[in-house]
């Protein structure tokens, strides 16, 4: 089955990747911290996309769609245009090349994010492995 | 451009310079307009120290209008550790007040009979006896001669005690420890009997279109502030990539022969935030505020380190004791010592009495890995010029020469290699390589890039961080554009989109320019930074690396990888039009910049 990016099936399949996948568990064993990541609208996505995730210990406790940051405050905010990240998933965009040039933004503990920086290249590439299509 | 003050100690003598219009649109200001206006006179038979090497200050179009971090100002000359092109940026504040004064530089030649600060209050300049600051440490100078003034809001640049006792690695110094610490620039101040520089002015700087200007200017420190990388440099200072780094492999230890040290977590940027760390400062009009304010044990509030420091007195020395290496960079900040070249040299002096070269007769006491106390004693020793300080404060090139052993020095042409290892970031092979003032890490920062900081506004490809040849070319770009941030003169943390700053250049020159033209004059300065080094003596035979950096280490994260550096050269000298023979700027090259005149000293 096709498992489209973004969408609820999505983001169930990355939640039971990110809690079947021997080397994120290993890599993430220390991550105490839940984040959102938003996506804005750009080319045919024309809704603001928000998914909330509670990572701990190299597990995914919860996942969620939301309808704004409101009605949470976790640890971390990733931002990016649907253009952008969709480069992201597709690995045509590094994580780290989205970040140094503004096209991720990343609101959060920067001290916390720099010391575990390969927790969140592991992160991404799961979600990269998920992704079978672009919307 | 507003005028530049030309000053003669030894006479005493001030007259102005009007910088000719063409000038300022073929190279901007900063570093590439000293490179131009300093050519005729930095040839290879000026002695750096003497009364004819020149000292320039410079400011750039950008500097001091409160634009995205643009508090900076460069000062230029010829280097008494390198005897090649000499060049250090600086932040603080000093650079806009001289602007304010109504002048856009310091042209200084010549040497006082005694001891003297310069006094520039608005365009009213004083030569005043510095007898009451000589010996006096940075902090205590600027403290000093403020009062001396009295006069609020002056700001006060000036040598340590290092200058003085001509340390081949003394740089210039203001506000919060804010360094223009490269090349050895203070020594040469101190060779003049300079002390110090102190400027306060009431003047509005120019603006060709304020109206353009003012807007875009806020727009573009609003989206700096916005930047993750901002973030990281506000938050956690310099130092917060050294967890990044470290992991790339990026982070060289025990003086770049160690691929492994457990001990770098405690000491990066993310733990002083979280341990040590009060508070943060700021240069003009800056919104990253990437300075540190930290507090130790003792309860005084201090400056905190920035990256190199941390790894200079950190990892370099097998340290990983955060504490002490803030201890360690403030000994160099009030002695005026650029830390990097102070703790490569005391690396290399672990290193080699480690080997047996030199023995505890030399140094009068031991060294040991990880045991800052030989290190701080060492930084004294360097700073007075006693003992075996007075051989190490010639830079490592020449102490380990002094002792037999000029091979073990990790420096590019006299000077000492920035703690970013090209084995972790290949591309920083080829910078260290060809910068023009040796072994530096900011002419390109393209470790940045090699992490991913690849602009695409400025054609920059991303590639693999130990891609070799194939990113010659992106390094030259990348150089090119970091020397027209030199000559502007911004901040290399100004995070903003290349359009936006040729949008605030256009507004504050009166220009029409586009991201090309500024890659351009950028390849100008580069280019003539390169021909006066040739014409200093520099040949294609400087372009190399220290085999240190070429040898594969045995264990960490790049165990391994070492950078295939001269397949990259000769891709690099064909990106740049250079002669692969001579390694000099071909004459198509320097014609087709406009530099006819030099193409004809250089090849007849």
């Amino acid at each position: 089955m096709a498992i489209i990016f973004p969408s609820p099936e999505w983001l169930q399949s990355l939640f039971d990747k990110l809690n079947s996948d021997e080397r994120y568990a290993q890599i993430a064993r220390n991550w105490e911290g839940d984040m959102c990541v938003v996506i804005e609208p750009s080319g045919p996505l024309t809704e603001q996309h928000i998914y909330y995730l509670d990572l701990w210990h190299g597990k995914c406790r919860k996942t969620e769609t939301l309808k704004d940051l409101f009605s949470v405050k976790s640890k971390f905010v990733l931002t990016a245009t649907y253009e952008n990240i969709s480069h992201i998933m597709k690995g045509e965009l590094d994580p780290m090349q989205a970040m140094m040039t503004r096209k991720l933004q990343v609101h959060g503990s920067m001290a916390y994010m720099m010391r575990n920086v390969p927790t969140v290249l592991d992160f991404v590439r799961c979600c990269r492995e998920v992704t079978t299509e672009i919307l | 451009m507003q005028p530049i003050l030309k000053v003669n100690l030894t006479t005493g003598e001030t007259s102005e310079y009007v910088i000719p219009v063409e000038l300022e649109r073929d190279y901007l200001g900063g570093a590439s307009l000293a490179a131009r206006l300093l050519y005729p006179v930095l040839t290879r038979d000026l002695d750096p120290v003497s009364p004819e090497s020149p000292i320039l200050f410079l400011n750039g179009p950008l500097s001091g209008t409160a634009g995205p971090a643009v508090g900076r100002f460069v000062v230029c000359g010829k280097s008494p550790a390198t005897g090649l092109w000499a060049e250090s940026n600086c932040g603080g504040f000093w650079g806009p007040e001289l602007r304010f004064c109504g002048y856009d530089g310091l042209w200084i030649n010549g040497k006082a009979d005694r001891p003297v600060y310069l006094w520039l209050n608005n365009r009213k300049l004083e030569v005043r006896d510095a007898a009451a600051v000589w010996g006096k440490d940075m902090y205590e100078s600027q403290s000093i001669i403020k009062s001396e003034i009295g006069l609020p809001g002056a700001h006060v640049l000036t040598i340590g005690p290092a200058g003085e006792n001509g340390v081949l690695f003394a740089g210039l110094y203001c506000d919060h420890g804010r360094a223009a610490g490269r090349t050895g620039l203070g020594a040469v101040a101190g060779s003049k009997n300079l002390k110090a520089i102190a400027v306060k002015g009431t003047q509005k700087i120019p603006i060709a279109r304020p109206e353009v200007f003012a807007p875009l200017r806020s727009a573009s420190n609003h989206f700096l502030k916005e930047d993750t990388v901002t973030q990281v440099a506000h938050e956690l200072g310099t130092a917060g990539v050294a967890d990044y780094a470290d992991y790339l492999g990026g982070t060289p230890k025990k003086y770049f022969h160690q691929g492994f040290f457990e001990g770098v977590d405690k000491v990066s940027g993310s733990t002083m935030a979280e341990t040590i760390l009060v508070g943060v400062s700021a240069c003009h009009a800056c919104v990253i505020a990437c300075g540190r304010v930290v507090r130790l044990e003792d309860g005084e509030k201090r400056k905190g380190p920035e990256y190199e420091t941390i790894v200079g007195f950190g990892p370099n020395l097998l340290n990983d004791d955060l504490a002490a290496i803030v201890r360690l960079g403030e000994v160099c900040d009030r002695y005026g010592m650029d830390v990097i070249s102070a703790s490569n040299t005391i690396g290399l002096a672990y290193h080699i009495y480690e080997k047996g070269v030199i023995t505890e007769k030399d140094t009068g006491f031991h060294l040991r890995w990880g045991d800052v106390t030989g290190a701080e004693r060492l930084l004294h020793l360097m700073a007075r010029r006693e003992g075996i300080g007075n051989f190490m404060a010639d830079g490592s090139r020449r102490f380990a020469a002094n002792f037999g052993a000029e091979e073990e020095a990790v420096q590019v042409n006299g000077l000492e290699v920035a703690y970013h290892d090209p084995r972790g970031v290949s591309g920083m092979a080829l910078v260290y390589a060809t910068s023009p003032r040796g072994a530096c890490h900011n002419k390109s920062d393209y470790f940045l890039v090699d992490w991913g900081q690849a602009e695409t506004s400025l054609g920059l490809k991303f590639f693999e961080r130990h891609a070799g040849a194939e990113k010659a070319a992106n390094v030259a770009r990348h150089q090119d554009w970091r020397s027209a941030c030199d000559s502007l003169v911004l901040c290399l943390f100004a995070n903003v989109p290349a359009e936006m700053v040729a949008g605030l250049v256009n507004a504050a020159c009166g220009y029409d320019c586009s991201v090309d033209d500024l890659l351009r004059c950028g390849e100008r300065g580069w280019n003539l930074k390169r021909a006066i080094n040739n014409r200093m003596g520099l040949t294609r035979g400087n372009d190399k690396l220290h085999k240190a950096l070429l040898e594969p280490l045995a264990d960490g994260p790049v165990a391994g990888f070492a950078p295939d550096l001269e397949s990259m050269l000769l891709a690099y000298y064909s990106a740049r039009g250079w002669d692969p023979v001579t390694g000099r700027p071909t004459r198509e090259k320097l014609c087709a910049l406009g530099l006819e005149d030099v193409a004809k000293d250089l090849w007849g």
